[in-house]
Parts: C-alpha cells; sequence; structure tokens
C-alpha cells in the first residue's frame, strides 16, 4: 500500500469540494423522492420544500390502484435477469477478439461496428420493429431482450479495457497449449471482475428501464414493462405529479440496491484478483 | 501469429450475426430512406415511394433551419465534450484517491442523476432554472449577476441545456474511469517511488498512459452521443427559443415523426452519420490514445 | 428453478389461449387516465351485447410512436383512442376505415348529432374516418378578485376590454410583475385570435389567407401583448402563477379545473372561466378525442357497435361523471348535471363558437412554421409585416403553391 502524508487543508479542500458536487448532483433524485410523498398543494409550492410538512401516502396508494403492478414487475425481473449474463457474454467475446485477436481487417469491422451508432434511434425504430415482427418475436420475450443484447458501444467497451491486460499473460498461456476458450474463460473474464460489474450495472439499469422498446414490442398488456406500466398513469396534461414521481421512485429503488451490491462487489473484486495483471 | 477464421467466427460470429439482423439491416434501411420521397403515404402502401436520389440531400442543403442546427449542435458539442470529460476524471481521480473518506458514499451520489426518472429531471431543472424562484438566480444574486431568462433567452437557452447534458454524463463516465484507473497495477507506481518519481511524473507516465484504453472509449462514446444531442432539448426547451437549442436529431425526429418526411429525415440522418464517423475516425486515428 | 419457471410461463400461455375462445372480443387501444377507466363502459357494453372488449393501455408519451410503427407494421387493434391533432396524418396514411357506409345505417351517429367544430375533426378529404367521442374547448381563465380591483365585475368580454384590463393590472401592479399568458409556439393559442377577427390562416381551397388584413391584424394585437411587456414572464409554472397573481388572465381547456382545484385551492373563489374575448365573434380552438377502427380489423362490425354505444346520449354522460370528459353529443348537455355546473356550462356555451385546425396532411409542417414566425415577432426579432411576408413564403412552400 502506498501511503502519502497529505496536508489537512488539501484534504478539507478535497472533501469540501465532494460534498458540494454530490450535493448539486443528487438534488433531484430527493427532489423526486420527496415530491412522491407530497399532498398536491404542496408539490408547486415555490421555493419548492424538501421535506413535505406533511407526509402522505396517497400517492402510493393511487399508484397502487391505477396500475397492477405483478405481471409487469415480473416481466421486468425476467428481463433484467437473463439480459445482462447474456448481453455481457457476447459482447465481452467479441470485444476479446477486437482487442487480442490478430486478423485481417480488425479495426476496420470495429469501426463499421462503432457506425452503427452513428444513426440516430429515431430513425431505426421502425425498421426494427419491422425486423422482430418479420422473425415472429412481437409480443415475447425474447423480441424485447434478444435486439438490444449486442451493441457496437459493449463490444467497444469490452475491447477497450481487455487492452489493458497485458499480451505477454495470454502468450504464455498459448505456450502453455491453452486454447483461445480457456483463455478467455480462465484468465481474461476473471481479470476483468471491476469492469464485469460495471458493465453489469449499465446492462441492469438499461434492461430494468427499458420504456419505449418493450412499450412497441408488446401487442397486449400482459408484457408490459414495469416502466410502461408506470407511464400510464401519466396524463396527457401531466397532471399527478405527485403519482409519477411516486412511479418512478419504485422503479429506481431496486436499481439503486443493485448498484450498492455491485459497489461492494467492485472492490471485494479488485480486493481477490489484486489487480495483478 | 494469426487467428482462425474459426476462432475469429466464434468469437465474434454470434455477435455479429445479431447486430447484423438488428442493427445494421435497419440502419442500411434507414440510409436507403435517404433517398427515397418516403412520407406519410407510403405506411400503408410503400409502392407509393419514388426513388428521388438526390434531392433530399439537396433540399437539406439549402434548409436553413437544417444549418441552424448543425451550428448548434456542434456547439453544443464543443461546450459539452470537454466539460464532462474534465470532471468525471476529476471526481474519478479525487474518488481513487487512498485519502478520501466516504467514497461509497460519494460515488453513489454523484452516480445519481443516471438513474433519477427523466420527468423529475425535467421538472426540476426548469425549477432550478426559473428565473423568479429559481435556485440558480438566487445563488448568482449574491454577485451582483442580474436576474437572467435562462431558458427564454437565446442567448443562455444552449447553456442551459449543455449543462444538463453534461450533469448527467458524468456520473457513469466517471464509474468507467475509476474502473480504469483500478485497471492501473499497483506494482507501476511501487517501482516508479523507488526509482524517485513525483507525484506528477507519475501521474504523467503512469496513470495517462494507463487510462489510454478507457480515455479514447469515453471519447469516442462522447462524441457520438453528444452529435446526437436529442433528449435535453427534447425536455427542455422543445428546441426553442427562436430555434436556439434546435439539434440536429431534434429537427430530424420533427421532420420524421411529426411531418412524417422520412426520406427527408433520413438524409439529414446520413448527413449526420457523415460527420460523427469522420469524428471517430479521428479520434481512433489520433496519437495521443495509441498505446 | 428454471424448470418452475417454464412451468409457470407454460402454464399462463395456456390460460391465455383458454380465456380467449368462443367469445367475440374487440381488441382497442387507449391512453392514460381513459384507458385505466374504459372498463365500467366495457362491462356495460359486453353485458348489452356479449362482446368483450380488451382495453391495451399507451402511455401519452409515446402512443404516437407505438400507433405509427403499428401502421408501418400493420399490428393494429380494432379500434383506438386517437386525438383530433392526430387524425389528419395517420388518415392521411390510410390507417383509419372510412365509416361512411356504417354512418348510413345508424340512427343513433348523426354528423349533425355532435357539436360542428367537433365534427370537422373526423372529416378528411372529404370522408369521415372517425366518430367523436369527447371534446376540449379553450376558454378564459381569470382572477375575479384581481380584475374587479381594476373595474371588471366580470370578465373582459371584447379585445379592447382585454387589453384594457391587462394594462391596467400591469400599471397597478408593476409593468412585468403581471400579464396575459400567451404561448406563440403553440397554434391553438394564437389562431384563436385569428378566427375572432374573421380570418384564417388558410381556407378550405389552401388558399393562404396570412396576408389579409383580418390576420395582420390579430398579429398585430397579439404581440402587442409582448411589445408592450403585457405578458406573463419568469413565473414559475401556471398554478403559482395563477395563485400569485402574475398571471391574472390565460386561456386553457377543461382539464385545468381540476387541477387548479386541487393544486392551489388558496384561491377557491377568486377564479373563474369565461368565454374568450369577442371581436367579430368569440371563437375558440377545440380538441379532443376521436374514436377510429383501424383498416386492419377483422372485427369492424363489432367495433362500430362500441363506437355506437359510446355516443349514446346516456353513455356520454356517464363517462362525464367519470372523468369530467366534455360530451360530444349536444344532446348529453341538456342535462342538469352539465347544464347547471357552473364551469361546464361555460365550455358548453364556447362549444357552439369554436373551430378546429384544419384536418389536411401538411398542417403539422403548417403549423411549425407558424409558431416559428408568431415568436419571431412576439420576441421582437422581426415586425409583422416582415413575418406576415416570410409566413407566406413557408405556406406556399409547404403547400407547394
Amino acid at each position: 500500500m502506498r501511503k502519502r502524508k497529505v496536508g489537512i487543508v488539501q484534504q478539507i479542500f478535497v472533501h469540501g469540494f465532494l460534498i458540494l458536487a454530490s450535493i448539486v448532483t443528487a438534488t433531484p433524485f430527493f427532489w423526486m423522492i420527496s415530491t412522491s410523498f407530497k399532498t398536491p398543494q404542496e408539490i408547486y409550492t415555490i421555493p419548492p420544500k424538501f421535506i413535505p410538512s406533511e407526509i402522505t401516502l396517497k400517492n402510493y396508494v393511487d399508484l397502487f390502484k391505477g396500475v397492477n403492478f405483478g405481471r409487469p414487475l415480473l416481466n421486468t425481473i425476467i428481463i433484467a435477469l437473463i439480459a445482462p449474463p447474456l448481453s455481457i457474454l457476447l459482447n465481452s467475446m467479441a470485444g476479446y477478439a477486437f482487442s487480442k485477436f490478430r486478423f485481417k481487417g480488425r479495426e476496420l469491422l470495429m469501426l463499421l461496428i462503432l457506425g452503427t451508432m452513428m444513426i440516430p434511434g429515431q430513425m431505426t425504430l421502425i425498421p426494427a420493429y419491422l425486423v422482430v415482427r418479420f422473425l415472429n418475436m412481437l409480443n415475447t420475450y425474447r423480441g424485447i431482450i434478444i435486439p438490444g443484447l449486442v451493441g457496437a458501444g459493449s463490444i467497444f467497451f469490452w475491447r477497450q479495457f481487455i487492452k489493458g491486460i497485458p499480451d505477454e499473460i495470454i502468450e504464455s498461456a498459448k505456450i502453455d497449449g491453452a486454447n483461445e476458450l480457456l483463455i478467455y474463460f480462465k484468465i481474461i473474464l476473471p481479470l476483468s471482475t471491476p469492469f464485469l460489474v460495471t458493465s453489469f450495472v449499465f446492462a441492469f439499469i438499461g434492461a430494468w428501464n427499458a420504456f419505449l422498446w418493450p412499450l412497441i414490442v408488446a401487442t397486449d398488456e400482459r408484457m408490459y414493462t414495469l416502466p410502461v406500466a408506470v407511464s400510464i398513469i401519466a396524463g396527457q396534461y401531466g397532471e399527478n405529479i405527485g403519482t409519477i414521481l411516486a412511479g418512478s421512485t419504485l422503479v429506481v429503488l431496486p436499481i439503486l440496491i443493485v448498484f450498492l451490491i455491485a459497489q461492494k462487489y467492485v472492490i471485494r473484486g479488485i480486493a481477490m484478483t489484486g489487480l495483478k495483471f | 501469429m494469426r487467428n482462425t477464421l474459426w476462432e475469429v467466427f466464434l468469437f465474434v460470429g454470434p455477435s455479429l450475426l445479431l447486430l447484423l439482423i438488428f442493427t445494421v439491416l435497419p440502419v442500411i434501411t434507414s440510409l436507403f430512406l435517404s433517398i427515397t420521397d418516403f412520407n406519410a403515404y407510403s405506411f400503408m402502401d410503400w409502392s407509393r415511394t419514388n426513388i428521388v436520389w438526390f434531392q433530399n440531400f439537396i433540399e437539406v442543403l439549402h434548409d436553413d433551419l437544417f444549418w441552424k442546427s448543425v451550428f448548434n449542435t456542434i456547439y453544443a458539442f464543443l461546450l459539452a465534450y470537454p466539460t464532462t470529460i474534465f470532471f468525471s476524471l476529476l471526481f474519478a481521480f479525487l474518488l481513487n484517491r487512498k485519502e478520501t473518506y466516504f467514497k461509497n458514499f460519494f460515488r453513489l451520489l454523484i452516480y445519481l442523476p443516471s438513474v433519477t426518472s427523466t420527468i423529475a429531471v425535467a421538472v426540476v431543472w426548469s425549477w432550478i432554472l426559473n428565473p423568479k424562484y429559481g435556485l440558480l438566480n438566487w445563488f448568482l444574486s449574491f454577485f451582483g449577476v442580474p436576474r437572467q431568462e435562462w431558458l427564454s433567452d437565446t442567448k443562455w437557452a444552449m447553456f442551459a441545456v449543455v449543462a444538463l447534458v453534461v450533469w448527467k454524463a458524468i456520473g457513469p463516465n466517471m464509474l468507467l474511469f475509476i474502473a480504469g484507473l483500478q485497471g492501473i497495477p499497483e506494482e507501476l507506481y511501487e517501482a516508479a517511488e523507488i526509482d524517485g518519481a513525483n507525484r506528477w511524473q507519475q501521474f504523467f507516465y503512469i496513470t495517462l498512459p494507463g487510462l489510454k484504453p478507457i480515455l479514447l472509449f469515453v471519447s469516442v462514446m462522447l462524441g457520438i452521443g453528444y452529435l446526437q444531442l436529442f433528449e435535453e432539448p427534447y425536455m427542455l426547451t422543445g428546441g426553442g427559443p427562436l430555434n436556439s437549442t434546435l439539434s440536429i436529431v431534434l429537427y430530424l425526429y420533427q421532420k420524421g415523426f411529426r411531418a412524417f418526411e422520412f426520406g427527408y429525415a433520413s438524409s439529414v440522418a446520413f448527413i449526420l452519420f457523415l460527420m460523427i464517423f469522420g469524428l471517430t475516425y479521428i479520434q481512433m486515428k489520433l496519437r495521443i490514445y495509441q498505446e | 428453478m428454471r424448470k418452475t419457471l417454464i412451468l409457470i410461463l407454460g402454464l399462463l400461455l395456456v390460460l391465455t389461449s383458454l380465456s380467449s375462445s368462443q367469445v367475440k372480443t374487440i381488441k382497442m387501444w387507449a391512453m392514460g387516465e381513459e384507458a385505466k377507466n374504459l372498463g365500467i363502459m366495457a362491462e356495460k357494453f359486453e353485458k348489452e351485447t356479449g362482446i368483450k372488449v380488451e382495453v391495451q393501455a399507451l402511455p401519452w408519451t409515446a402512443a404516437f410512436s407505438k400507433i405509427l410503427t403499428g401502421i408501418a407494421g400493420r399490428q393494429l387493434p380494432d379500434m383506438a383512442m386517437m386525438g383530433t391533432t392526430w387524425m389528419a396524418p395517420f388518415s392521411a396514411m390510410g390507417a383509419f376505415e372510412e365509416l361512411n357506409k356504417y354512418m348510413s345505417k345508424s340512427n343513433i351517429v348523426k354528423p349533425d348529432k355532435f357539436f360542428p367544430a367537433s365534427w370537422e375533426t373526423v372529416v378528411y378529404g372529404g370522408n369521415i374516418y372517425g366518430i367523436p367521442w369527447y371534446v376540449d374547448v379553450r376558454v378564459m381563465y381569470y382572477r375575479t378578485d384581481m380584475l374587479k380591483e381594476v373595474g371588471y365585475d366580470k370578465a373582459p368580454a371584447t379585445w379592447d376590454e382585454l387589453y384594457d384590463a391587462i394594462k391596467k393590472l400591469s400599471q397597478k401592479y408593476g409593468v412585468g410583475k403581471c400579464g396575459l399568458g400567451l404561448s406563440p409556439t403553440e397554434a391553438a393559442n394564437f389562431l384563436p385570435f385569428v378566427w375572432q377577427n374573421g380570418g384564417d390562416i388558410i381556407d378550405r381551397n389552401k388558399n393562404i389567407l396570412v396576408k389579409n388584413p383580418e390576420f395582420i391584424e390579430a398579429l398585430e394585437f397579439y404581440s402587442r401583448f409582448y411589445r408592450e411587456n403585457l405578458v406573463a414572464k419568469g413565473g414559475a409554472n401556471v398554478f403559482v402563477d395563477f395563485e400569485s397573481g402574475l398571471l391574472p388572465v390565460f386561456f386553457s381547456g377543461p382539464w385545468m379545473i381540476s387541477m387548479i382545484k386541487e393544486q392551489v385551492p388558496k384561491i377557491t373563489g377568486k377564479w373563474a372561466i369565461a368565454l374568450m374575448p369577442k371581436k367579430k365573434s368569440r371563437t375558440s380552438f377545440v380538441g379532443g378525442s376521436n374514436w377510429v377502427i383501424f383498416t386492419t380489423s377483422k372485427n369492424k362490425d363489432s367495433a362500430w357497435k362500441f363506437i355506437e354505444f359510446m355516443s349514446r346520449p346516456e353513455n356520454q354522460l356517464e363517462w362525464y361523471k367519470i372523468l369530467r370528459s366534455l360530451p360530444a353529443v349536444k344532446e348529453t348537455w341538456k342535462n342538469k348535471e352539465l347544464s347547471e355546473d357552473p364551469f361546464t356550462k361555460v365550455f358548453g356555451e364556447q362549444l357552439s363558437d369554436a373551430k378546429s385546425t384544419p384536418i389536411i396532411p401538411e398542417w403539422d409542417k403548417i403549423e411549425t412554421a407558424l409558431g416559428r414566425r408568431v415568436e419571431e415577432v412576439c420576441l421582437g426579432k422581426k415586425d409583422v409585416k416582415e413575418t406576415v411576408e416570410l409566413l407566406y413564403e413557408d405556406l406556399r412552400k409547404i403547400l407547394k403553391k
């Protein structure tokens, strides 16, 4: 462990700055939670009250009255549990190949794959929907999960991280007779724990919050996900903002739990591997 | 030694196949539409679509609103891109210091914007920026700054949009940088210390080179994302006032999803594609990112 | 674990296939609050006809994209509720069934049973593509107490009175502290002034009318509030500003009533609604929702039965009681529940002098151009004369005249 003497002034400055920054960044989040417990009269008071003078559960009661959460919750859990591992496996394998394999046209192919991200999603939404319909995957978990599994960004993510793993480790394993699959599972994946967790958090949040695509693929309400079900209570003119934010809070809480657990894992993962590349 | 085709196929094949079916195909379709007059009438009856070759492009290049949106997008990019990288890196360094306390707590708080619901974000930001009751004007009044109309003043609206963009982007990019910093082997620093390198030398000869791959990743993704600026102006200003926050994607969204001129919108998308591709290509070729 | 999951999923599949056996079912898309409450009407309808109604709720925020992709992929339910402003684009696509033939056989659904302005929203290119369900019409919301202070015991009834009242309020409370609520980029906010002056933006034959004196005068009047700083600027939101007095007068639809009552109960009794101000007429903007049947439907007759069911005055009344949406069928308004309600009554009166924006495929582009130019005048970037010329050119390009 490196230990350095750090001046008290520097410590105060750094921590003061971090406290200020985290207040600035976290404000809307806490406002969302506090508003979900406000009465309608207090929501629009100016300047806003961060702690409601009268805490009400009405918004949550309305929410549970208006939305049937059972099935959407089940759908979201299924999707958010199936999609991330599959997506990490596919993307990291490809990322490994793009980072360490030697084959003709590697860089060009990577650039072309990145090219798929350069057309705004608004333009590809309808064609992608037509593809899914053609494959008879409308209104199925497959139709919601599979199209989003592989992303150019994720492949690129893995390529860049695996680049940090020294070639020598791989070369020596090859000399010992290991094939690429073995190297991938025995060396690359274990060495990638922090990135694995980071990408799991991103993929989980993505799957958990997915809104437009699940809605468009669903041809009846049984395939609705949690964000879709919650958004239905939002009216055309944005009434009952308290209920909407209560819904948002409910959707977000599981993500926070996952994030907190994942944070622990990052640290444990680092401690375990010691990151001795 | 080159890898065999079989190995390449095993590792890249499945991803490539899915990408081809669900992403490349739609992208090509969308690009193809740019040489057609695909519009409202084409939806139920595709035979009513005609190939018009470069007609859309010619119209786009003569469209003053398009050029306005290009200018706005580049302006926003120039403001947001360096700011995001600077702050994400700064927070990553501060939260990766051995001597910083409550790291997990700060990391969580700074990450919160990315999990806050869009509607909460929109409402809180318009409150923060509210001229009369907003936090920002209240804060600035202590420095003698007169009351500004952040969202309805053409001078300021884009700054407001960019502030929201940066605020949302810092959390995830900070996490990536932290992961990147943690990926730099501790031994390198120990060895450097033994060799008598000071902190700045360690920073320039170990930290920065070690961060290069992830720095490239973040820069490329930010470039791709920021030139496709859409959600923030869509929810904060709707492109106004006087189209001062109209971004390219917001413009093509209006053309496509509101006026159903998908042919026209596709040619805007194609031009945007070329812009982003150029930027990405330059970034991938830049020496500062190479090992 | 996995086996149980597969078992559960399999069971669900079997159950769903069983339940949808012989009973006739129509599938429907509806949005938000309406979708959640349609079940009550669906139950009643099923009891009456034996036809089951399956409502798929769509969130307002994404309904447009959902409908558009549905049309592109021909994956549509039998019918849907459709915002009036969405009628033109989707009618142009040919997504809606033409209803003329059903109409001729029906004695419940007849054009003259609906408000004319509302009926206009279902006619596209001379054919009928929808049936009105409920209407939204904009009226004037005003603070009775504040207007009384400047000598108005009633709402300003004419353009001159409106200007005078706002001017006096601004003198009393300070320039910039008080003003009219306007929204230049929104056609539904600006166009009523043109209509009140006997003008329009285009006529039935798509002739451009923006160079006519009626249009110019309306734009002059509208932008004058901006030029003289008589517009509520820098407020927080409608509710807070209405309560604080920054925004003593604004124009909005029926949804505002319950929201004001809920959000700012402190000013209860200090506000009211009134008809739009008069120049040559008191014309307002009408919106709302219609019923449509998709061309791809295989249950068109059943879907039509549901439309007829919803158009019956007693069912229109029942729906009014559920969500307070204003009935589109005139006869329903004879009912005491509506005619004696102090708020609803005003909307009813306004409905007899209301218009919708033209149902033509180019409308969205026209609205965008109009919003851009009106905003430019209001913010002082261009003068009225120049703007009218520019707008004329915009429209000429859009309409290819």
